[in-house]
């Protein structure tokens, strides 16, 4: 069994599971605690010997539980995105191109926001992410065949959209 | 230029066919600037990808986290001094290894005492263990039938001095 350091294997998975956890509780403050408690579970897990193959991927199916745990516990917030990150400057593109790009992602990430749970989260994890629908199916605990529907769904809907 | 190619990466990326690799030559192909017309409609969503990849936790996460690991670990190490309880049976552990002990000791003296106490008879209580016998058996006869048990017993006694006057004179006699 390889050894797991916190430093090294777990820790620098912060940011992929900060964003699995926007995508599902549309938070940044929730996600960040979520990703602290995942941090924190995966830590204990390995401590305490269990045998874990994939990290990330362990990982990765925590966060979603406990993200999905705590949208059952509060009400469904659709708030469309934090904007605080993108509200700073970039100073190599006009001020128009920069707005047009805003607004751009700002629609994309409310259409990708409102598709169902499964739907954004097995198209952020391959769209983003760049995970193999296997891992997505060990992540989200469904087959693979239901990974590739859900995709399929996610992206139909973004075409229609950017079609219109 | 011919973007036959992209156009069906593309089909087949609506349809879920694509590999990682596949999505990743989509990815960089929308990234540049001379889209043709009829796919840059699709180029804000590769694009949007590349940007939602950018996204990460706060600037001050780390500290954050490391002051709620070291309350973790305060609180951790706290609960295990508390909790730590020694079961009965570690706890009375000495005193059965003692016990133990002493019983062993007790065994072995015991065993080696008959062994010599064994031996010692072997040497010199033949006799009076003999003699033991004939009173044992005198008491036992004095139940059964009313006789002086002293003269009984120097009766008893009698054949065996005799015995031995008779193979002193037998002695003298061979000496003569």
């Amino acid at each position: 069994m390889k050894e797991i350091s916190f430093r090294n294997d777990v820790l620098p998975l912060k940011d992929k599971l900060f964003r699995l956890a926007l995508r599902i509780t549309l938070n940044r403050e929730d996600a960040e605690d979520i990703v602290q408690e995942t941090l924190i579970r995966v830590w204990r897990e390995c401590q305490d010997g269990k045998d874990i193959d994939n990290v990330e991927a362990f990982s990765l199916t925590v966060c979603r539980n406990l993200s999905l745990d705590l949208n059952s516990k509060l009400e469904q917030r659709n708030v469309a995105f934090d904007e605080d990150i993108h509200d700073q400057p970039d100073t190599t593109r006009s001020p128009f191109e920069t707005m047009v790009d805003h607004e751009r992602f700002q629609m994309l990430n409310a259409l990708m926001n409102s598709l169902p749970e499964k739907q954004r989260t097995a198209m952020q994890l391959r769209d983003v992410e760049g995970r193999s629908y296997r891992e997505i199916a060990e992540v989200m605990q469904i087959s693979e065949s239901d990974v590739k529907v859900n995709i399929f769904r996610a992206r139909k809907a973004m075409r229609e959209k950017l079609q219109r | 230029m011919d973007y036959k190619y992209i156009e069906q990466l593309l089909d087949r990326y609506w349809e879920c066919h694509t590999s990682e690799e596949e999505e990743q030559i989509l990815r960089s192909f929308f990234a540049q600037k001379d889209v043709p017309a009829h796919l840059a409609q699709y180029a804000s969503l590769f694009t949007f990808v590349k940007e939602a990849q950018e996204e990460h936790v706060s600037a001050d996460f780390d500290k954050r986290f490391a002051d709620i690991l070291a309350e973790d670990a305060l609180r951790h190490d706290t609960v295990r001094t508390h909790a730590r309880t020694i079961p009965f049976r570690r706890r009375i552990a000495p005193f059965l290894q003692a016990a133990a002990a002493v019983a062993v000791l007790i065994t072995i003296g015991g065993a080696a005492e008959r062994a010599i106490g064994g031996s010692q008879q072997e040497e010199g209580t033949t006799a009076p263990v003999v003699a033991n016998t004939y009173i044992r058996s005198e008491r036992v006869a004095e139940v059964v039938s009313p006789v002086d048990s002293k003269n009984e017993a120097t009766a008893i006694v009698q054949p065996d001095s005799m015995a031995r006057a008779q193979m002193g004179v037998d002695v003298q006699m061979k000496e003569n």
